[in-house]
């Protein structure tokens, strides 16, 4: 285990840099810089070009580079272009938001999905299952902005139960927080729901195929206990491993819906960062994301050696 | 009867007590610090300002929010766009090269400071120095010195006449800071207006409240206003009806008004802007240099068909650069009608029998552009310019077409007002080149008197409309959406601001 962590902890570093040697080279390879966009189509040209010299953009990338990763391995990620602010709490400030935002819409993805997709491999081929099916299918069809504004138009425009968007901040309050993530939680889990309900049946269909499940039947196991205890035991593995992809989706998606609902989040942040070129801002957002990824995958790593006893990485 | 009165008194304070006790302990009661204390008034604007600092960003966002709210000027357009005399309550000259500017008295900064003749030249002297990166120090260049004569008394001496000058004392980069708060002008700016900043919950909102020495007596009517950063049209559109917001100041798309205009608890404010949206060539590229291309490509565009297709209905259309809140507009939409078959004769004279192909780069950040351009294609096909569309990225259509020229056509609104100066210069991303529009330019610039400036800016209508540098297609429309009972939103808008004095509610 200890040799596990050592490797995945240079592998963690490794990434880690190439991500940020790519985006610091990408950002600022691409057409269009801060100055310019500071200066949009009314400032003068000489105005910009001073702005960008004065932000120190007309210096070589390898000499910013460099003095970029010093402040990082420092724990100063930079300050803000367009808010005046450091990069570091800007992202802590956010996280706030999209962090309650994707955990919720995780707890509504697997308590939906999980025990649909279980029961619809046990009524396999019957009505309960197609009804499942059909739901999931439009679950997956429907884009999730779409989702978002028709929940908007009929909790808070036409009912009034909540209101169209936004997020007054945790200090208003835990209950009207979770009432501003409700629905784009609920939006955002659904695609998502939608997908993981599929995987689990087909997992579960497979496990139930299985000789020893024959046989726990045989030796008079009740459905109950066969399907909980040994079937989805068994099909955790596959359902896991999706589950794991599946919240680095939900981190992207909630770029989407963190726009429709207009939530102060990390993925608008990200967006608009990425629009008005505040570089510190998108290097800090990718490199923050790229080490959250990696550090999921080495959980659901250490996840597989606890479902299955076979696995345990020599 | 005196026993039962007292005995009912008693009873319903007891009940009251009860009530609000219970409510309290249950924790029902609002919070006190939630509830405002006078009228507040919540705004959406689409975009976030990319600061707070007018004398760093000309962006329109910024001077929505700052810009106659927080931050005031010498003189100041009003909502007719008349120049009317404000932080400098009036000036005069004799010689049309030194203007002496008497300060309103007892004007305060939020700080508390009382607004001085230093600030002035502290502020205007900062604007003209290229050091200090001001979007458009430019407008600066005319001005020698700036003397304080005494704490209210300022004169500054120019080195040649300038026609422009006091209407660029009334712009958003001439607004009057005190110099001590220089330093923080990006995130906490500090001015003279009927409200100061409150915060900047970065990301979701900007908050002001009330500023409580407003130099104007009986203003602001609100005592807070919250600006609300909804990018999606169709999300705040719907915090709209849901209530969460009283005023859809941009972004109200043409599509979407007839809803407006049905819901009964919504009114629709619609009047003209200074934004004029354009189809852009690039004169320095064949076959654009030609003159006959240009007017053929005129001729080619119906543009009420684009007006009505793309905008559904709204906007003005146009025919030269100056916008119809400009006092000098002459109408020249028709000057250049619309005439397929003289634009296919023009298209064989200039050698383009069978017409030729184009790109047309559209930013999609405004939608605008994306369904015009659609309009145009077919308009365009119809005389045989077979033209590809193209979408860009907002900063890469900064980059490649207003940046270096890269490009053969573009759609993009030009909100500045009084801009024709951009038609003078030929490194702009134009890049037309007219010795004869330069030359009655610039004397427009020096031009002061009244009749003979209006006869400079008719000749400068006619001859855009004659070189069609450009194609103008349409003045943008001012569409603000707002609950009912809201009152004093501006109806056109002359500058690029959201003035918000005297806004409030219907009693």
């Amino acid at each position: 285990m200890r040799r596990l962590i050592l490797r995945r902890a240079v592998a963690f570093l490794a990434t880690l840099f190439v991500v940020s040697l790519l985006v610091f080279t990408v950002v600022r390879v691409l057409p269009g810089d801060p100055a310019l966009l500071i200066m949009g189509t009314e400032g003068s040209p000489e105005a910009a070009a001073a702005l960008r010299r004065a932000m120190g953009l007309d210096r070589p990338i390898p000499v910013q580079y460099v003095e970029w990763l010093g402040g990082v391995l420092r724990g100063d990620l930079g300050r803000s272009i367009q808010y005046d602010v450091g990069v570091g709490r800007l992202i802590l400030s956010r996280l706030a938001v999209t962090l309650p935002l994707t955990v919720l819409a995780a707890v509504f993805m697997t308590l939906a999905a999980v025990p649909l997709g279980v029961y619809a491999a046990t009524r396999n081929g019957r009505a309960g299952d197609y009804v499942t099916m059909l739901l999931s299918q439009l679950g997956i069809a429907v884009p999730s902005f779409w989702a978002g504004l028709l929940l908007i138009l009929l909790f808070a425009v036409r009912l009034g139960w909540v209101q169209a968007g936004g997020f007054d901040g945790w200090a208003a309050g835990l209950w009207s927080g979770l009432r501003a993530l409700l629905l784009p939680a609920f939006a955002l889990g659904v695609v998502q729901a939608a997908i993981l309900t599929r995987t689990t049946r087909a997992a579960v269909l497979e496990v139930l195929r299985a000789d020893y499940v024959r046989t726990g039947r045989a030796k008079g196991l009740s459905e109950r206990t066969l399907t909980w205890k040994h079937v989805v035991r068994n099909a955790l593995l596959t359902i896991v491993t999706i589950l794991g992809l599946q919240l680095g989706q939900l981190l992207t998606g909630s770029i989407v819906l963190e726009n429709v609902f207009y939530l102060p989040g990390l993925g608008r942040l990200a967006l608009g960062a990425i629009s008005a070129r505040d570089l510190p801002v998108v290097q800090g957002v990718v490199l923050f994301v790229a080490a959250t990824v990696v550090t999921l995958n080495f959980v659901v790593d250490i996840l597989y050696a606890v479902l299955d006893p076979r696995i345990r990485y020599e | 009867m005196a026993g039962s009165l007292g005995l009912g008194w008693l009873r319903g304070t007891a009940a009251l007590l009860a009530v609000g006790f219970g409510l309290g302990i249950l924790g029902l009661a609002k919070p006190s610090v939630a509830v405002a204390q006078g009228p507040a008034l919540v705004v959406q604007i689409t975009a976030e300002p990319p600061g707070l600092d007018l004398t760093a960003t000309p962006a329109s966002a910024t001077a929505t929010v700052v810009f106659y709210n927080i931050q005031e000027a010498l003189v100041k357009v009003d909502a007719q766009g008349r120049l009317v005399p404000w932080l400098a309550e009036r000036w005069h000259t004799t010689d049309n090269l030194n203007y002496t500017f008497f300060l309103r008295k007892g004007v305060r900064f939020h700080n508390g400071r009382e607004l001085t003749a230093a600030d002035v030249k502290f502020v205007l002297d900062r604007a003209r120095n290229p050091e200090t990166k001001h979007p458009h120090a430019r407008q600066y260049e005319d001005i020698v010195t700036i003397h304080v004569r005494d704490p209210l008394t300022v004169t500054i001496a120019l080195k040649r006449t300038n026609a422009m000058f006091i209407y660029n004392l009334a712009r958003q980069g001439s607004v009057i800071y005190p110099r001590e708060a220089v330093d923080q002008q990006k995130s906490q700016p500090v001015g003279t207006g009927p409200f100061a900043l409150e915060r900047w919950d970065r990301g979701d909102r900007i908050v002001l409240k009330r500023n409580p020495d407003y130099h104007v007596s009986g203003l602001p009517k609100l005592d807070r206003v919250t600006f609300r950063f909804i990018p999606d049209a169709n999300a705040a559109l719907a915090a709209l009806q849901a209530g969460d917001i009283d005023v859809m100041a941009f972004g109200l798309g043409p599509e979407s008004v007839e809803l407006v205009r049905r819901a009964p608890n919504l009114q629709l404010i619609q009047g003209e802007t200074t934004s004029d949206v354009i189809l852009a060539l690039n004169n320095s590229r064949k076959p654009y240099s030609d003159v006959r291309v240009r007017r053929a490509i005129t001729h080619a565009i119906d543009k009420p068909e684009v007006v009505k297709g793309a905008m559904f209905g709204f906007g003005r259309v146009l025919g030269s650069n100056i916008d119809p809140l400009n006092p000098y507009f002459v109408d020249m939409a028709k000057a250049v009608p619309y005439d397929p078959a003289r634009a296919k004769q023009l298209l064989m004279e200039a050698g383009y029998p069978s017409g030729f192909e184009a790109v047309l780069k559209v930013p999609p950040q405004y939608p605008y552009t994306v369904r015009t351009g659609e309009v145009l294609v077919a308009q365009l096909a119809k005389v045989g310019v077979r033209v590809k569309l193209e979408q860009i990225e907002w900063g890469q259509w900064l980059d490649r077409v207003y940046k270096n020229a890269d490009y053969d056509m573009s759609i993009i609104g030009h909100a500045e007002a009084w801009d024709a100066g951009n038609y003078a210069n030929p490194k702009y991303y134009y890049r037309y080149e007219s010795a004869r529009f330069q030359e009655v330019f610039a004397e427009s610039e020096r031009t002061l008197d009244e009749k003979k400036r209006r006869e400079l800016y008719v000749q400068l209508q006619k001859i855009m409309a004659d070189e069609a540098p450009v194609i103008w297609l349409y003045a943008y429309p001012r569409l603000v959406a707002a609950k009912k009972g809201v009152q004093g939103i501006w109806k056109d808008l002359p500058t690029p601001s959201l003035d918000l004095s005297e806004v409030g509610w219907a009693k």
